[in-house]
Parts: structure tokens; C-alpha cells; sequence
């Protein structure tokens, strides 16, 4: 005995015959003994379907009915609009559910490799030479503006409650002593533009140069270190960097870089990609040659001011004791394997029995420190 | 509610035609339908149509959409973003199948694999455009204006003519992909044709203080219908713009009457305390009437509602005026409708965001006063960085979903539902003449809009 009576009707049905825009009632006779169904029009006419073929239409909304098609592309169409009838189809035929095989495989890996390549070429090759050429064009005002806008962003991006921007310290006895530092430093450099120096109100031991002469401390960084020295040869550092416009390069990179991410993900990430560049621009992901001469100019800067270069070393070495490689300024400093190299360098660099000339006396160090405080 | 009946309305009822929907339910001609306790979400008609027209009924349910644009949602994030082609295209079956002009369901037949891969098309001819050109603009703004204003502007300005240009071409795929009865819609190419009528409407629309938005708005509409086809018989916008002055005036006038209580508090007769005069014995007292600034806030509230009035009963009339072949429309939405399920459906939207973000972030606020005094000590916080990083995106994803799950069971599924079951076709008799056109191919799909995010809403 069959599990199926051999023939059923299912009356209750509506036949699109694909060719013409026409709504026929039909009766379809599901033979699932034969593996068939049939249909019977209103002419008189039969068609018959394999039942093996039969597929549903996905994700119909209504479930009170099933849309049938046959596999492959035809445009003919069954609908069935009974619980009863729906269940009988369900059951007898067996691969309604089954979707077509995806027919341009090949394409589609061929447009794919071909996007994934036009935006690589675009990131890695063609913005990075762009922008290249391009910082060294831009006015100086042009390269101002361009920090000015980078740099509300930073503190946009970095404010813990998501509505403000971080906040500048500037109590007024530590911006003059910031001053003395940074007086000192550019008495004896030659910059092509003239430099605006911020403390940011942020526990991060970090420190970055943005384009248009802005150099940004953070809090973190004042703390950790212990003499004025330190803090000044990291400053120099950063003015290596904004001597060789490296962080005009970099801001002109993202902001190619950003709206072809944005397109690739989408809008839904595109929030956060914003906030993955900042972090990109923030760490600064200069090369290996643009760090080394960073460092060579800081050295002979810090020389020429009777200031000892070694001030970084001990700094950098001090803070790897205390907090192995995690500090941001260390991945910025010590990204690079010959990085034992560069503190030796440093080192190197301040001549036997140096006699630096005082940077700041106690009461501005001190000052100099508690910059961030408001009272 | 007169507003939306067109000229159908009267001319069709007479209809002698004995053509009945298929369905038996739907036209009656069935005395006993069959009703059964898995017959869910059987069709609903508001009102019965007369003989040879179809009402069109809606069967999606708001549990279900849920459901799916739940799924779907968090499969985007987590194969980040790829998936949101299968969303899509899972979602537009969805609307579409709910439509049951007649009781037949509409079908969605596009793919995902073909959207993806219209997509790569257009990332490489727009990541060379987005990269290269937003670049050059950034420098020449930065450069010659010292300033990123004029860069995001002429940035966005050289972006309009394109954001014609893709909506008109994502139509043309989206309605090739769209069947009824088992006959495909079509749209004839026409895409920068659509681009440069599009930019001298808008500017026309614009010079002229709004006063010839009903032109703008009755052109760009003929000029799409008239190239829309219904397999093998050619769409017709019929009427003239002048006919959609009756519901123009309303948001024309609040505006300009907006312009006018300006200029009267701001200069004729300023509401603002003046500078004093030294030499002047007259002394300022403070505001004058300030109680006239609630005239703007009254005309300002009207013309909003005259502007949804507008775009709905714009939308009706010029239905009202379609026809293809001896088919027609007849679209009766309510504007007072539309007016509640948006307001509804936003707020009960942005509700559910606040009582998601309230414990999430009343977490993070908890780890910031816990732990703040270890992040002053040193750069070692007592909360390694990633847990503060994934907590982050858990919160910036938890706001995209929600956004983007709730909009369609709280807005999108009742907007549809109600234009649905407003809607009735005409002619029925005529239907049974019409024969397939051929497939459209369109192998670009959907990949401007998609790059250039142009018609969100699905
Ligand atoms: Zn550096």
C-alpha cells in the first residue's frame, strides 16, 4: 500500500502561464507514485511537471500560499492557496526548497579579483603617491587649515562621551613653561611653518604631529616622564616629522583611503572605519625612513639647543620596564625591529661628558606638569 | 475623502465586464471560501471592489518581517557587509510577495549573486572616482580656500548627477526583476536622459521659490512611467502638472508665509532687543511681542503636514491619471495615515534604541568610575583596551541593528500595507492581452546605487 493515494486533486489553484498576463483556474493532479503533477487547464489541456523539478518561490510573506515554479528560468507560475493543498505539495515534492545552481561563478570571481585589485591599487599605489605629490604643494595656510580640521577630529574621536571634543589643557603657568620648551627647540631649527603646540586632557602616553606645525602631547606623556629633557626630545621628535611634512602626507592619504573603505563595507561600517583611520593617524604609521630621520633631525635639534639627546632613550627604556611594549608611543617608537638600534643611536648621538644647558627650572617643570589642572 | 479619486473612479465602476478576480475570495464569487485555522494572513480587502477591477490586498505580517530582517541584519554584520546583498534581495521578496494586487502576489525575482557582482563593477569605476577625485578636491580646497567646506560641497555637488543617474538605473533593475501574474515589468533605458531633466527641474524648482515643484514633480514622474512597460503594453502618465496645484498650494503658501513673519520679526520690526542708541532718550525694553515667533512655529507645523500631503496625494493623483492599455489605477492613501505612521513608527522606533542604549551604556559608565583612577596612574588601565573596544562596537552595531530591524516591522511594513490596500486596478479584461516581454539583463544590476547608497529604504 502507498503512503500517497495515487492521484489527488488540488482544486484550488491559479496557473500564470508566463506568456500571457492571464489568470487560469486550473486543477493540478499530484502523482507522486509516477513522480509527477498535472496540470489540467480549463481548455482541456494537460502539462505535465516532473515533481522532482517543482520548487517553491522564497520568502513569500503570505503563508497561507505557495508559489510554484519549475527549476531553472522559466517565467510559469502555480499558486496554491489552501492549507490542505500546501501540505500535500510539501510532502510529495521533494526538492521544493532546492535553489538553482548559481550560474556565473567564474564572473563573479573575475569581477571580484578585479575590485579587490582596483581598490588596492588605488589605497596602497595610487592615493599614497598622490598624496606625495600633492603635500608638497599645499600653501601653508592650505596645510594649517587641513590640522586644524584633523585635529578637531582626533578630539572628537577620542572624547569618551561621544557629544564633546576632548579638551585642551592650558593652565596658564604650564603653557609658558611648554612655551620655554618649545622656544627653545625652534630658536635652533628652521621650520617652514610656524608651530602650535596642544596638551590633550588624555591618560594615553602618546605624542603626534599633525599637519599645518601642530604638535599634540598627551597628559599620559607629561606624567610618565620624569625631567623636562624627556618631554623635549620627544618634542623634537615630532618636529622631525613636521619638518618633513610626514603627517601632511598621511592626512591627505586618508582622506582618499576613507571614502573607498566606506564604499567597499558599506554604510553600516562605515562609522566605524572613521574611527579605525583616526586611531591609523594617531599611531602614525610612518615609514622606517621617514622614523630614522626623524630621529637624526631630533638629535642634531637637541644638540644644537644644549639639550642630551639620550633623553629618549631613558625615557623609552624606562617605560618598557614599567609597562613592557604597551604604551602607544612605544608601538610608534619601536615598531620597527632595529629598535634596540635607535636607543643606542640615541645614545651615540650625545658626545662624553655632555654639559646641557637647564631647559626648565623645578617650579615650571612642576607647572609644566599639572598643565591639565583647572584650580 | 474625495482627494485621490481620478477619473477611473466614476468611468470604471459601470464596467459591465463579468471578469472576476481568479480568486474566489477576493471577488465573491465563491459563496463559502474555505476558511482554515492555518489560513493566517488570508487577504484583506477595505473595500470590495466592483466588477473587472481588482483590489489590492496585503498579507505580510509584523512578526515575521521581524524575524527576517532580524536574521538577515546580523548575518550583514557579521560577515561584514557581504551579506547585505542576501538581505536585500530576501527582504524585497518579502514586500513584494506581501502585494497581492488582485490576490496574486507580486514576485521578486532578483538575485543576490547579481547584485554582488554589479556591485564590483561599479567599485572599480567608483573607487578610482571616490579616491582620486575626493583627493584632488580635499587638496584644491585646502589649497586655494583653506578650508574642507568647499571640498565636501563640490564633492557632493559632482555626486548629484550621478545620484540620478544610479536611482534611474536601479529602477530599470528593479523593475525588470518584478512580476506579476508572471509578466515582467520593464523600464526602456534612459538614464542620463532622466540626469539632465532631473538637474534643470531642480534648478528650475528652486529659482522659481517652489512655485513650479508640481511641474518638476508631474515631468520626472512621465518621464519614467512613459518608458515603464507591464510585459508586452507601454505605461501612460495621462493629466497635466497643473493638476497637482490643488495640493501644492497648501505647502507653497505655509512657505511663503513662513518667509513673510521673517521678514517681520527679523527687519520690519525686529523682535530681538536692539543695540542702545546712547544719544537716543528711547530706551529698549527687552524683546517686542516675542509671542510672535509662535506664528512662524504654526506655519512652519503646517507646511510640514501640507509637504506629506503633497508627496502622498501627489503620488495618488498621478496614479489616478495611469494607465496601461484599458488598465487603470485607482489610489485612495490618507494622508492623516501616512501622517500617524510615521510619527508612530519613528517614535516607537527610537524608543526601543534609548532602552537598548540605557544598560549598555550605564555599563561602560560603571567601568569608567570603577577603574578611573588606574587610568590616571598609568598607561595600564585596569580594563585591557580590546574589552573597552569590543564594548564599543557591541554598542555602535546594537544602534545600526536596531535602526535598521525595527524601520521595517514599525515603518516601512504598515506605509506599504496601507498604500496597498488603498490601491485598485481597473480593467481587469484587458489583463489576459497582455504577453511576456523579454528578459532585461542589466548585468550592472543595482551597483551605482548600491556604491552611491541611493533608495535605502529596501
Ligand atoms: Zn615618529
Amino acid at each position: 500500500m502507498s503512503l500517497f493515494p495515487p492521484r489527488t486533486f488540488v482544486d484550488r489553484a491559479i496557473y500564470h502561464d508566463g506568456q500571457t498576463a492571464a489568470a487560469r483556474r486550473i486543477q493540478v493532479e499530484v502523482m507522486p507514485l509516477e513522480k509527477l503533477l498535472v496540470l489540467h487547464l480549463d481548455d482541456g489541456a494537460k502539462l505535465t511537471w516532473p515533481l522532482d523539478e517543482v520548487r517553491q518561490v522564497p520568502d513569500l510573506a503570505g503563508k497561507d500560499q505557495l508559489v510554484l515554479r519549475r527549476a531553472g528560468t522559466g517565467t510559469e507560475r502555480i499558486i496554491v492557496a489552501n492549507a490542505t493543498d500546501i501540505g500535500l505539495i510539501r510532502a510529495t515534492a521533494p526538492n521544493l526548497g532546492r535553489k538553482d545552481p548559481v550560474p556565473q561563478k567564474g564572473r563573479i570571481l573575475r569581477w571580484a579579483s578585479a575590485a579587490v585589485g582596483a581598490v588596492a591599487l588605488i589605497i596602497f599605489v595610487l592615493v599614497p603617491v598622490m598624496a606625495d605629490q600633492l603635500a608638497r604643494f599645499l600653501p601653508p595656510e592650505g596645510e594649517k587649515a587641513l590640522g586644524d580640521a584633523t585635529l578637531l577630529q582626533i578630539r572628537r574621536a577620542l572624547d569618551e562621551t561621544g557629544f564633546s571634543e576632548l579638551p585642551i589643557c592650558d593652565s596658564r603657568k604650564g603653557t609658558y613653561a611648554l612655551r620655554q620648551i618649545e622656544r627653545r627647540l625652534a630658536a635652533n631649527a628652521d621650520l617652514p611653518i610656524d608651530l602650535t603646540v596642544h596638551v590633550l586632557d588624555h591618560p594615553m602616553v602618546n605624542a603626534f604631529a599633525l599637519p599645518g606645525g601642530h604638535i599634540v602631547l598627551f597628559r599620559g606623556l607629561i606624567d610618565e616622564a620624569e625631567t623636562p629633557e624627556e618631554v623635549a626630545a620627544v618634542f623634537a621628535h615630532e618636529m622631525g616629522h613636521v619638518e618633513a611634512r610626514d603627517p601632511t602626507r598621511i592626512a591627505l592619504r586618508s582622506a582618499g583611503s576613507i571614502g573607498v573603505l566606506g564604499l567597499l563595507f558599506g554604510d553600516f561600517a562605515g562609522g566605524a572605519l572613521v574611527l579605525f583611520l583616526t586611531e591609523r593617524l594617531i599611531q602614525a604609521d610612518y615609514t622606517r625612513e621617514a622614523e630614522a630621520a626623524a630621529d637624526a633631525y631630533a638629535h642634531s635639534l637637541l644638540l644644537a639647543a644644549d639639550l642630551p639627546p639620550h633623553g629618549i632613550a631613558t625615557f623609552f627604556e624606562r617605560l618598557q620596564d614599567s609597562y613592557g611594549d604597551e604604551p602607544a608611543i612605544l608601538q610608534h617608537f619601536l615598531s620597527h625591529p632595529e629598535m634596540g638600534d635607535r636607543i643606542a643611536a640615541a645614545r651615540a648621538a650625545t658626545p662624553a661628558f655632555f654639559e646641557g644647558r637647564q631647559l626648565l627650572t623645578e617650579t615650571e617643570w612642576q607647572a609644566l606638569r599639572a598643565i591639565c589642572d583647572r584650580y | 475623502m474625495t482627494e485621490g479619486q481620478g477619473p477611473w473612479a466614476a468611468g470604471k465602476k459601470l464596467d459591465t465586464s463579468t471578469h472576476r478576480s481568479p480568486w474566489p475570495h477576493a471577488a465573491g464569487a465563491d459563496p463559502s471560501p474555505r476558511v482554515t485555522p492555518q489560513d493566517d494572513a488570508r487577504p484583506r480587502f477595505s473595500v470590495p471592489p466592483a466588477s473587472g477591477q481588482l483590489a489590492t490586498g496585503f498579507a505580510g505580517r509584523r512578526g515575521r518581517l521581524f524575524g527576517l530582517a532580524f536574521r538577515t541584519s546580523l548575518l550583514t554584520i557579521l560577515t561584514l557587509g557581504i551579506y547585505r546583498f542576501w538581505m536585500k534581495t530576501r527582504l524585497r521578496r518579502w514586500y513584494w510577495s506581501a502585494v497581492r494586487p488582485g490576490g496574486t502576489p507580486l514576485e521578486y525575482t532578483g538575485t543576490p549573486i547579481e547584485k554582488l557582482l554589479g556591485f564590483l563593477m561599479a567599485v572599480v569605476i567608483m573607487a578610482f572616482y571616490i579616491g582620486v577625485v575626493n583627493l584632488i578636491l580635499m587638496f584644491v580646497s585646502f589649497a586655494v580656500l583653506a578650508d574642507n567646506y568647499a571640498a565636501y560641497l563640490t564633492s557632493f555637488l559632482g555626486v548629484i548627477p550621478l545620484w540620478f543617474y544610479a536611482s534611474y538605473r536601479s529602477r530599470r533593475y528593479v523593475l525588470a526583476r518584478t512580476r506579476w501574474r508572471g509578466i515582467r515589468f520593464g523600464l526602456e533605458p534612459g538614464a542620463w536622459g532622466y540626469t539632465w531633466r532631473a538637474i534643470l527641474h531642480w534648478m528650475v524648482t528652486i529659482l522659481s521659490l517652489g512655485l513650479l515643484w508640481p511641474r518638476m514633480t508631474f515631468a520626472l514622474e512621465k518621464y519614467k512611467i512613459d518608458r515603464t512597460s507591464f510585459g508586452s503594453v507601454r505605461l501612460h502618465q495621462g493629466g497635466k502638472w497643473t493638476m497637482l496645484y490643488r495640493i501644492a498650494l497648501l505647502p507653497i503658501l505655509s512657505g511663503l508665509t513662513m518667509v513673510g513673519i521673517g521678514v517681520w520679526i527679523l527687519y520690519l520690526d525686529p523682535i530681538g532687543p536692539m543695540v542702545p542708541d546712547p544719544f537716543s532718550d528711547v530706551r529698549q525694553l527687552g524683546p517686542r511681542n516675542p509671542e510672535r515667533i509662535w506664528l512662524l512655529v504654526l506655519a512652519g507645523m503646517v507646511g510640514c503636514v501640507g509637504i506629506v500631503r503633497y508627496i502622498v496625494q501627489s503620488k495618488a493623483i498621478m496614479a489616478n491619471h495611469k494607465t496601461a492599455g484599458g488598465v487603470g489605477l485607482i489610489a485612495a492613501p490618507r494622508t492623516g495615515r501616512v501622517l500617524w505612521i510615521y510619527s508612530m513608527g519613528y517614535f516607537l522606533t527610537y524608543l526601543c534604541m534609548v532602552l537598548l542604549m540605557i544598560p549598555l551604556l550605564m555599563l561602560l559608565g560603571f567601568y569608567q568610575l570603577g577603574f578611573e583612577p588606574d587610568f590616571g596612574e598609568g598607561p595600564v588601565s585596569a580594563i585591557p583596551e580590546w574589552v573597552l573596544i569590543v564594548a564599543g562596537l557591541i554598542l555602535y552595531f546594537s544602534i545600526f541593528l536596531t535602526w535598521s530591524v525595527l524601520r521595517h516591522p514599525l515603518v516601512t511594513l504598515p506605509l506599504w500595507r496601507h498604500y496597498a490596500e488603498t490601491l485598485t486596478i481597473t480593467g481587469e479584461a484587458e489583463l489576459a492581452q497582455i504577453r511576456q516581454r523579454d528578459r532585461d539583463e542589466f548585468s550592472e544590476a543595482e551597483g551605482f546605487a548600491e556604491a552611491l547608497d541611493v533608495g535605502a529604504a529596501i
